[in-house]
């Protein structure tokens, strides 16, 4: 379980968060909707510890850091270090003793080249990958579906399955909405740093089509496409 | 770019320039000085280093800017800058040839490009504990042959210096290692506190520069056991800049290191029993500053 309360934060006089209030329980998955600069990134980074905030961010087992898979919308790679390699340092940094990481594999990612190498999708694969083989009790996945081939997508889907079947917290921001609506318990909707409105799986294509309402409203006639 | 670069390290542009030219002048010197493959030593030194503005990526991006005379316009133009403190140099030492030689070859490479990485991997011994070693060694592996070669030269020519040189260059080499910080995830990923961290990466870094340094000891602690003691001590004094560099690191993370921890290193190559005080505030500040992203 992760409880947010009344988080904020602010990077200089502009307020990304304000006055946040959730609570992720486990065995469930929870997707955030927002658009660019919504704040989504900003508050996985809180509940990661990478920023610091105001407010209260509490978990069980704690410190939350210690068990969250954390996947980055652009996950970073050393110039020289193999897939394989990769793997291996985030097992390390949990100490967790791994041998049969080409077994492990599932995304059949040439794991004995440099990760630099790879393109966007196989990354991302990879990045998840490592967090997987981590044990972890928590995910947060900011956009795990972007740039991943279609294949990859669908088992990706079925990891999440998994995930909560296992009793694990997942958290994921995704601009694709079929993904979130495949996979969610919940959904929540970010805007300017703030929740308007959480919506549980019965309500998803309402939610869905009162957001393109939103989105889209007469932009397209504003084109004067002929 | 450069400039902004000294500026970011605390260096004002034009006493970073002064003290490079002094740093250069001195260790040229020092080179020509210490063996006689000095001018050879020298010229790959500047050939690597114009290499390096041939990389494919930069000169496609040259290219897409500039027109095709004015890209070699530009590319002669820079590797003549570059190469302009060694030809210098080599004509201050009278080396004609060499310098004639250099000034060809650094015009032609302006005219090609190529990959300064390799695409196939290196095999690396430290695979098991990335990622220090494991990249360091991909990308220096060729100076611990020139070490090891160094190891053989010092033995046929009883040169028990030269050894303690090729000792010491691998050390130097396995500092570099540890000179820029790494992107934060690779810190905040680790489930332990500050401490526990510092003394993981301590203790690797002993055990895997000790792999690189132990077979160039122990064959001249071979050939010169009366040396030992001395040999023991560059030992420790290896170890020691080791664990000071990778606290200095720690110690302005995530920022690189800044002015004030070269001046501490500098004073520590100058006198060092100052790292028996430095290592220990050192360490306390990366402590400190790790804490954020360490529980």
């Amino acid at each position: 379980m992760i409880a947010v309360r009344n988080l904020s934060k602010k990077y200089g006089a502009n307020e990304v968060l304000k006055n946040i209030n959730i609570q992720f329980d486990k065995g469930n998955v929870y997707g955030i909707v927002g658009e660019n600069g919504a704040g989504k990134t900003t508050l996985f980074r809180c509940i990661a510890d990478l920023e610091d905030y105001e407010g209260e961010i509490s978990s069980n087992p704690n410190p939350i850091k210690n068990h969250l898979g954390l996947l980055l919308t652009e996950p970073f790679f050393f110039q020289k270090i193999t897939g394989k390699e990769y793997i291996q340092l985030l097992c390390n940094a949990r100490d967790i003793k791994i041998s049969d990481i080409d077994d492990r594999n599932i995304f059949d990612l040439p794991l004995n080249q440099y990760a630099s190498t790879y393109s966007t999708g196989m990354k991302k694969k990879l990045a998840l990958t490592a967090i997987l083989l981590q044990d972890n009790n928590y995910f947060i996945l900011d956009e795990p579906f972007n740039g991943v081939d279609i294949q990859s997508n669908i088992i990706i889907t079925e990891i999440i399955h998994k995930l909560r079947e296992l009793d694990k917290t997942i958290i994921i921001s995704s601009h694709i909405f079929s993904t979130l609506s495949d996979t969610c318990d919940e959904i929540h909707l970010l805007s300017n740093g703030s929740f308007i409105k959480s919506v549980q799986k019965a309500d998803f294509s309402a939610l869905e089509t009162e957001m393109k309402q939103m989105t889209i409203g007469n932009k397209i006639e504003k084109l004067g496409l002929k | 770019m450069t400039n902004r670069r000294f500026k970011d390290t605390g260096f004002e542009p034009l006493l970073a320039y002064l003290v490079l030219t002094v740093g250069f002048v001195g260790l040229s010197i020092y080179l020509f000085s210490k063996t006689e493959f000095g001018e050879y030593i020298f010229m790959l030194s500047a050939l690597t280093l114009i290499g390096k503005l041939s990389e494919t990526r930069r000169t496609e991006f040259l290219k897409i800017c500039f027109s095709y005379t004015k890209l070699k316009k530009i590319r002669v133009t820079e590797n003549l800058i570059c190469s302009l403190p060694f030809l210098i140099f080599l004509l201050y030492k009278q080396l004609f040839l060499s310098a004639l030689l250099l000034f060809v070859l650094a015009t032609i490479l302006a005219l090609l490009n190529f990959r300064t990485t390799l695409n196939f991997t290196i095999w690396t011994p430290f695979s098991k504990r990335p990622f220090e070693f494991t990249t360091g060694f991909r990308n220096t592996f060729y100076l611990f042959f020139a070490a090891y070669a160094l190891t053989a030269i010092a033995i046929s020519v009883n040169n028990f210096n030269l050894g303690v040189f090729a000792m010491l260059l691998v050390f130097a080499t396995t500092l570099s290692y540890y000179s820029k910080p790494e992107n934060e995830y690779y810190v905040w990923s680790f489930s332990v506190n500050a401490k526990v961290f510092l003394f993981s990466k301590i203790k690797t870094a002993i055990f895997f520069s000790t792999s690189l340094v132990l077979p160039i000891a122990i064959v001249i602690a071979i050939f010169y056991p009366q040396n030992i003691i001395i040999l023991s001590l560059f030992f420790l004094v290896g170890w020691a800049f080791l664990i000071s560099v990778i606290v200095s690191k720690y110690s302005a993370y995530p920022d690189e290191m800044n002015i004030t921890q070269g001046i501490l290193l500098a004073l520590c190559i100058w006198l060092p029993p100052i790292l028996v005080v430095l290592i220990p505030y050192l360490f306390k500040k990366s402590e400190n500053r790790l804490s954020n992203l360490l529980k």
